[in-house]
Formats: C-alpha cells, structure tokens, sequence
C-alpha cells in the first residue's frame, strides 16, 4: 500500500483493525474516542498500514489538511525488548 | 484524580500520548517507564508533526544494557498523558526498535510533576497533579 495514494477505510472497531492488519503499524483518523486518557474507541478509519513505524505515517501524509488529529498504533501485542529501555 | 487504563497482558505498561504539532496532533502508545529519566519519541512521529532535527536543543546520548544511541532533545508545543498536559515540553528523540510495539517512553521528565500509584494487576494507573512551584 506503501506506493499507493492515500486511501481511508471504512469505520472498524479496534478488533476489526487488528484482524484485517495484524502485527502492523496503523495509522487511525476520525477516531471516536472513548476518554481523552485511554485507547478506548467505539470506531476508526485506517488511513494507513504497514509492517514498519514509518510506512502508514507516509501513506497517511497527504490527509494531513484533513485531518488535525491521528492516532498511530502497532496492532500486535506489545513486546518487551530483550534489553531494558533504561536512560540515563 | 484521574484515571488511566493499561492492557495487563502487554510485556510493558503501555498508555496513550499526545503530542501536538504544526501538522496537527498524534495520539501514540509510550511504555511507563520509571527507570526513564527523559520522555522519549521516535523521530518519525515528530517528523510528521512537522518538527525536525534542526529544531533539536542538543545532541543527547541514550545509553542501554547494548551500548549508547544519539539522538537529540526537543521541544514539543503541547504534550499530554494520563490526562494531564504539559506545554512547550521537553522531549528526547531517539529510535526504538520497531519490533515492540511503541513510539516512545513516558519518563520521570513528565511524570515527576504526578503522584500515581500503578494498580498492575488491576490495569490502572491512579494519577494526581502535584500542587507546587512551576
């Protein structure tokens, strides 16, 4: 899709988005949000998708007049690295 | 008070952020860390809100159990996590792995300013802003 003009999808829930793209980046706009703290939504359009960070940020570049907010999401379960994330 | 909800079957204590740029605002997953001195982005969020390396404060070095990155500090125009917001915010930009899942750490840079009390086996984060100077 990397190479393709910006497409939106359809309203989906977060499960949908995570069956149609598993273990991708997303890129989500017209997000309903449930709170301003949480993840919670009732539905999203997928604005962009791939299997690296940058990959829907690019496809979602040309939406950017659009749409003032995004939200950018991995669909996979969220890994512990193999070293700590410490930072002095 | 406010209260922040966590996925208890991730590896990490992931919440969301958001972050606010010429280009709008992103809303994005940071792992709670408090062994994180700094809050931490990945370049290419900050990149597509429209921040660059030139606008970067100074070259910074994040050291690991793997050796040391660089990458830089920043300032952000607005800055909000477990529903608190922070304004022209200090943030470190440095690469993650993309394996993991994250855009970044949410460290004692931000959360010093909080009392919160982690419920982990609940999924809650707890969090108060602290009254003070500043």
């Amino acid at each position: 899709m990397s190479s393709e003009a910006a497409h939106v999808s359809e309203p989906m829930t977060w499960q949908q988005i995570c069956e149609r793209y598993p273990d991708e980046w997303v890129v989500l706009v017209e997000v309903d949000w449930v709170n301003d703290t949480d993840f919670e939504f009732q539905s999203a359009r997928v604005a962009g998708h791939g299997k690296t960070r940058k990959e829907p940020l690019i496809q979602a570049r040309p939406l950017r007049d659009k749409y003032e907010s995004m939200g950018h999401f991995f669909t996979g379960r969220i890994r512990a690295p193999v070293v700590p994330l410490i930072f002095l | 008070m406010k209260i922040t909800r966590f996925d208890t079957n991730d590896d990490l204590i992931i919440v969301a952020a958001r972050v606010w740029g010429q280009f709008g605002q992103k809303r994005v997953s940071l792992a709670l860390d408090t062994a994180a001195t700094q809050t931490l982005l990945v370049p290419d969020v900050l990149d597509e809100l429209g921040y660059s390396v030139r606008d970067g404060e100074k070259v910074t070095v994040v050291r690991s159990a793997i050796g040391a990155e660089a990458g830089y500090t920043i300032r952000v125009a607005r800055f909000a996590a477990l529903g608190f917001t922070s304004s022209d915010f200090q943030i470190h930009a440095h690469d993650l792995p993309e394996g993991i899942g994250i855009d970044g750490l949410l460290g004692l840079s931000f959360l010093r300013q909080l009392n919160y009390e982690i419920r982990s086996a609940e999924g809650r984060i707890v969090v108060e802003r602290v009254d003070g100077p500043g």
